[in-house]
């Protein structure tokens, strides 16, 4: 094998891609995800934790309380996110649907200490943002009844939780988890695949518009085809992971260890790009290569995420600065995997090359 | 008749093709790794997914509550002996001491402390279902009654707020109050359904539902609930399930893709054009054990999570879709490379158009604009009518016959084996859709059957820039309508100069201009009447089609915008496309603007 012939597939690979402009797409699709991504963590966050938007944390709602007199009317006034108005039920339903009201409340006369639970009535609006937020500041007035309620009943349980007091909160913290322990191991691993599915379309193409020949025939051998494409996919690995953990820096998410990740990354994928060839030689078509290859990595990912410590653990770990000694043993037996994977390819392809030329 | 035959016959073949090419070498491997999959499945469900292990680092003095809280897998939990909270010398991100939680200021720290609340409610409620007086573990039940507002539709849409209450008086309705019922007191359940319901909510798999329990939880008594399960009713696991069903739908049609373009490679396809059959059958013929396959998939699916068989009603416009854009990207890349970036390019958006809206399923009537959401209302149980599967499958009906269209008439020997760059085919494709007779005509067509992909793309562009802060998402949604509509209305001008640059005789600019512009308005407020009606019954739909009584503004406008491309391109040659799209996009912008300001001020 020289250095040289493999540089040359390489570039040639290169070359179509970027005359193809096909290159533009994949950029394209990844900031379409990344614009995707923070939409839904900006919108999710806004839902369900209304009060990091300042807009809807100075609104005042209106609700109408009816029914019987209880602490929940006492927490509802004093409460500084809702005006509340004593009202009839029929007319504060009516108020409601004109939109007039965000909520309307039914509390029945059932005594604090009975045997049977209270039941609150609360009338909504179907299909509305704002009803959504009214929600989740109404459970915090409905947990605090219920806290006190279970005090009054405290005599006639049995067991009593740990207990472990827990302050809340100053806002914040909603979308860490998912950002860090999902979507950067996701997209951060997504050039893997495509390189992967990228290097048996290359492969698969030489066979099926009979290039191969053509190919062959120059001073390069074919196990030097196969590494070059290879090589061309598995250098695209680290350029496009870079450019994510670029962007999702840009996007205001700081991401500790990337040189790490990018070590990380490449190693890992390069086991995807290695089955992939496997398959491509072995089928030489692209529809079955690529439908067995897909299976394949379905199968490879659920394994590994169902072990502990897998890469895209260590992923999340590193972005976040929490990677230890282990790292060093995974990246050790991802390797101990590339070097047999990259035995059992080089010395296939040897066996297709000397094939092709006797034959 | 004839048709119907030899559609059968080309299907026939197509199944023969595809089994001879898959069968020996790919089907038992096929089987081995089906089996793998279920074994590794398996196994993922019982050691469940270790993705978010060992995120954060908690000190903690107490034994007991030390072993609690590693029970998840999240937490590394250290034993320190310290009396007093003490962040110098580590990294924790909580410290507990003697049963009460200290955090840090990061980002990192609240998360920790959130999962952990998180955690320990549940471990409260382990403790409450076992009790035996239910009641006095959860004495408070909440029963959600939701109302629909007359007014929901618009009201949400533009933004506006619950009206403000005048002053300290009650809010008094203006209609007719309608006479609403006592509540009864007491519970539509027994305590052992309750109890059996809690215990199941509280006792799913948390490796998997630790991804939902964020966002939800899941309650088979719909509206009845503990305080505690009060959130945004957002149907996380019917989501997920969507997923299960989108999945094998984007996987088939990439067969029928890899089919087309098989026929491309070396001329193969030569022999198929030869036979005395229209295209229209060859395509149907080639695409029907696929959309059977299909169908047959998704019945499959369904019966197996048991969900009512209604649901395969918004999916067979979705397979459709699929299957038309399969087709088109099958006849217009040059290479695999390019097969499959733009394949994988075409699923992200359309997954993205599918899914995201129906995030919002029970909460925003956006959510309509992607059919998924029936099937999510479907397996919740909620009920939807006729309007709602119009407004919401429209669009994929029409722009997959607009794509199945274009595609048939494409479908022969000049087009399918040219190996010409993407963009110069699809104006070849497009040119092939105007004919030279009726030129006009054709424009005034291709413009208003280009009204379904655009209000597909702003619909995306609507929620993507839904989360920008207000005064720019307002600022960019102008701007990129009114780019995407006139690239929409340039592209059949454009098409018919690259062609033949002669035939733009002045006469023929205005002509050409008319027919574009009136098209195009034809076909917007032909599709707003269609997908919006359920507006009109609503007091919002007196207002919006009194601007069908002032037609002649949008369409001086529409007509401003393609004059302007056009004069472009006939004074400057083809490289003054862009510039004029961009100076339409201006005039266009300040039109909207001027409106949009006109009502805001």
């Amino acid at each position: 094998m020289k250095a040289r012939h493999l540089s040359i597939i390489a570039r040639k690979e290169f070359r179509g891609l970027f005359s193809e402009r096909t290159i533009l797409l994949a950029i394209l699709l990844q900031l379409f995800i990344a614009l995707f991504s923070s939409f839904l963590m900006v919108g999710l966050t806004s839902m369900y934790d209304p009060s990091s938007l300042s807009k809807y944390s100075r609104f005042r709602y209106n609700v109408a309380y009816a029914g019987n007199d209880s602490p929940v009317l006492d927490y509802l006034t004093t409460s500084r996110d809702f005006r509340v108005y004593p009202m009839n039920l029929s007319d504060g339903v009516a108020a409601l649907k004109e939109r007039k009201l965000s909520a309307v409340i039914w509390v029945p006369d059932t005594p604090p200490d009975a045997q049977e639970p209270v039941k609150i009535t609360l009338y909504t609006l179907q299909n509305d943002l704002q009803s959504a937020i009214v929600d989740v500041k109404l459970k915090d007035i409905f947990l605090k009844y219920e806290t006190g309620l279970r005090e009054i009943r405290a005599g006639r349980l049995h067991d009593e939780p740990v207990p472990l007091a827990i302050p809340k909160a100053q806002g914040g913290g909603d979308f860490y988890e998912f950002v860090y322990g999902l979507l950067i191991p996701l997209l951060v691993f997504m050039p893997a695949i495509i390189a992967s599915a990228l290097v048996i379309d290359l492969l698969t193409e030489e066979y099926q518009h009979e290039t191969l020949e053509t190919l062959i025939s120059t001073p390069v051998t074919f196990t030097e085809i196969v590494w070059g494409k290879v090589l061309a996919c598995e250098l695209m690995v680290p350029v496009q992971a870079c450019a994510w953990i670029l962007l999702l820096m840009i996007n205001g998410i700081a991401i500790e260890n990337a040189v790490l990740i990018l070590v990380q990354v490449s190693v890992t994928s390069f086991i995807l790009v290695l089955l992939g060839t496997l398959t491509a030689l072995h089928y030489r078509e692209r529809t079955a290569a690529q439908f067995i290859f897909s299976t394949a990595l379905v199968i490879v990912m659920l394994l590994g995420l169902a072990l502990p410590d897998n890469p895209f653990n260590l992923l999340t770990r590193l972005a976040i600065g929490t990677a230890g000694m282990e790292q060093w043993f995974v990246l050790g037996g991802t390797s101990l995997i590339i070097l047999i994977l990259g035995c059992a390819t080089h010395l296939y392809a040897d066996r297709i090359g000397k094939s092709r030329h006797s034959g | 008749m004839g048709d119907l035959k030899d559609i059968a016959t080309i299907a026939r073949w197509e199944v023969k093709k595809s089994f001879s090419v898959m069968g020996r070498n790919v089907l038992p491997l096929a089987i081995v790794l089906f089996v793998l999959l279920v074994l590794v499945t398996g196994f993922t469900t019982q050691s469940g997914l270790h993705l978010q292990d060992g995120m954060y680092e908690v000190g903690v003095n107490d034994p007991a509550l030390a072993g609690l809280i590693a029970g998840d897998p999240r937490f590394s939990v250290y034993q320190i002996s310290a009396a007093s909270p003490d962040w110098r010398g580590n990294s924790f991100d909580l410290i507990v001491i003697n049963g009460e939680v200290f955090y840090r200021g990061t980002e990192k720290s609240k998360s920790a402390l959130k999962t952990l609340e998180r955690n320990y409610g549940k471990y409260v409620n382990s403790v409450y279902n076992a009790e035996e007086d239910l009641f006095a573990a959860y004495p408070l039940w909440i029963d959600v009654q939701p109302q629909k507002s007359e007014l929901d539709f618009l009201a949400t849409q533009s933004g506006q707020s619950i009206t403000a209450a005048p002053g300290r008086q009650a809010p008094v309705p203006e209609g007719p109050v309608a006479e609403i019922p006592t509540p009864s007191p007491t519970l539509a359940f027994t305590r052992d359904e309750l109890r059996q319901e809690l215990t199941k909510t509280s006792s799913a798999n948390p490796q998997i539902s630790r991804y939902t329990e964020i966002l939800t939880t899941d309650n088979a008594m719909g509206n009845f609930k503990t305080p505690s399960q009060m959130s945004p009713p957002l149907p996380f696991d019917s989501i997920i399930l969507i997923f299960v069903f989108i999945f094998p739908l984007y996987f088939t049609s990439q067969f029928f893709m890899m089919s087309i373009m098989n026929e491309r490679i070396e001329r193969k396809g030569e022999i198929l054009l030869s036979m005395p059959v229209k295209t229209g059958s060859i395509i149907l013929g080639k695409m029907l054990p696929y959309f059977l396959g299909m169908l047959a998939i998704c019945t499959g699916l369904t019966v197996w999570i048991g969900a009512p068989f209604i649901i395969l009603l918004p999916l067979v416009p979705v397979i459709f879709f699929f299957l038309a854009n399969a087709l088109i990207i099958g006849m217009l890349s040059r290479s695999f490379k390019e097969l499959s970036f733009i394949s994988i390019f075409f699923s992200t958006v359309a997954t993205s158009y599918l899914f995201f809206p129906s995030i919002f399923a029970n909460v925003h009537v956006i959510s309509f604009i992607s059919p998924l959401t029936l099937i999510v209302l479907s397996l919740q149980g909620t009920a939807w009518t006729a309007t709602d599967y119009l407004y919401s499958t429209s669009l994929f009906w029409l722009t997959s016959a607009v794509i199945f269209f274009v595609a048939a008439r494409n479908f022969k020997e000049e087009r399918l084996f040219s190996e010409k760059n993407l963009v110069t085919r699809m104006r070849e494709f497009l040119s092939e859709v105007l004919s030279r007779k009726r030129p006009f005509l054709s424009l005034f067509l291709l413009t208003g059957f280009s009204i379904p992909f655009i209000f597909m793309v702003q619909m995306m562009c609507l929620v993507l820039f839904f989360n920008l802060p207000m005064p720019y998402s307002l600022v960019l949604l102008l701007l990129f309508a009114a780019l995407i509509e006139e690239i929409a209305k340039g592209i059949g001008i454009y098409t018919i100069y690259a062609r033949d640059a002669a035939f733009f005789t002045w006469k023929n600019v205005v002509y050409a201009c008319a027919a574009t512009a009136i098209g195009f308005l034809v076909g917007e407020k032909l599709l707003l009447f269609v997908t919006l009606a359920q507006i009109t019954e609503s007091v919002f739909g007196s207002i919006l089609f009194l601007s069908l009584g002032v037609l002649w503004m949008p369409l001086l406008l529409h007509f401003a915008g393609v004059l302007i491309v056009t004069a472009c391109l006939k004074l400057g040659g083809r490289g003054w496309f862009a510039p004029g799209l961009a100076l339409a996009m201006v005039v266009h912008c300040l039109y909207n603007l001027y409106f949009i300001l006109g009502w805001l001020s």
